[in-house]
């Protein structure tokens, strides 16, 4: 038991690329849109698009620990 | 620390509401029981809200909702293309349910996006929409040909996609609202009083919408991706 939560422990490390992701496509956005902000409309929909997709790796790890905590 | 565990592992499973006696009993789980709810409220809702419209004297109800379908309007077509008619109603039904689904948690019941089986049905009946709009505006050897574009090279990758698209969508849904429930019940189990309400809003709220509108742009965006044509 004690193995299986250090590996879903390593299984939420996924999370860190989730974040560094978000927060630079964000900071991105952000510059983005103080040098244009007309452009903001289409600038939030793809960054709304990025961070989802960027958002799935660190839902998978979660899915893998919970998988690994309560079946395996 | 045993209790706390025995709450999580219970609130993990679907629970079965009632037993249908047909057939040595059909059970019906929890999730289908608050989906039946957010339908009634739905078509209560939407039988209320449409009596009495008029082209002459709108009221204020009216309006709102004129706008509000205007904007899904316009949000599709800007998304999808020319073809953008049949897609919208089905997409902000969609929203609709799952924007409910998510923020029922609010009211004290389970939401039914925790349950797996809810967000695959979803994301299958996503893939179908996507992929049934491919063949039907580009035709069955238009339709295969989009596999292979923009080059040929990427024909396996799109074909993965097939099979990745519906997979992450229902997972990203199912991943979102059951961590959000997880930690709700944490917060319950430790602080029983005040600050589960002020948590609510983000993980009930904020991110049950966020999820909602995530799930309908993807499914908008890739719908768009396969029928769009070249300008």
């Amino acid at each position: 038991m004690s193995l299986a939560i250090i590996a879903a422990g390593i299984a939420v490390f996924t999370g860190i690329g989730a974040g560094i992701g978000i927060g630079f496509a964000t900071g991105k956005a952000s510059e983005a849109i103080a040098r244009q902000p007309e452009a903001s409309g289409k600038i939030n929909s793809a960054l709304l698009l990025g961070c989802a997709l960027a958002e799935g790796t660190a839902i998978f790890g979660f899915i893998t620990a919970l998988l690994i905590i309560f079946v395996g | 620390m045993d209790a706390f565990k025995e709450t999580l592992i219970e609130e993990l499973g679907t629970r079965t509401a009632f037993t249908i006696p047909l057939f040595g009993g059909i059970p019906v789980a929890e999730s289908v029981v608050v989906s039946w709810i957010v339908m009634a409220v739905l078509i209560v809702a939407a039988l209320l809200l449409t009596r009495n419209l008029s082209v002459r004297s709108p009221g204020k109800v009216q309006t709102a909702l004129e706008s509000a379908v205007q904007f899904l309007n316009g949000f599709v077509k800007t998304n999808i293309g020319s073809h953008w008619r049949p897609f919208a109603p089905w997409l902000g039904t969609v929203a609709l349910y799952i924007g409910f689904a998510n923020i029922i948690g609010i009211f004290g019941l389970t939401p039914p996006t925790k349950d797996i089986s809810v967000t695959t049905a979803l994301a299958l009946m996503s893939m179908l929409l996507i992929y049934g709009a491919q063949f039907r505006y580009n035709g069955l050897a238009g339709g295969l040909k989009k596999f292979a574009e923009p080059m040929p090279l990427l024909l396996p990758i799109n074909l993965m996609e097939v099979i990745i698209r519906p997979l992450a969508l229902c997972m990203r849904l199912f991943g979102n609202v059951l961590g959000a429930f997880i930690i709700m019940e944490m917060l319950k189990f430790i602080v029983p009083a005040i600050l589960p309400a002020v948590f609510s809003i983000y993980f009930d709220l904020f991110d049950g919408l966020i999820q909602t509108v995530v799930f309908v742009f993807l499914t908008t965006l890739f719908t768009g991706e396969g029928i769009k044509e070249e300008e």
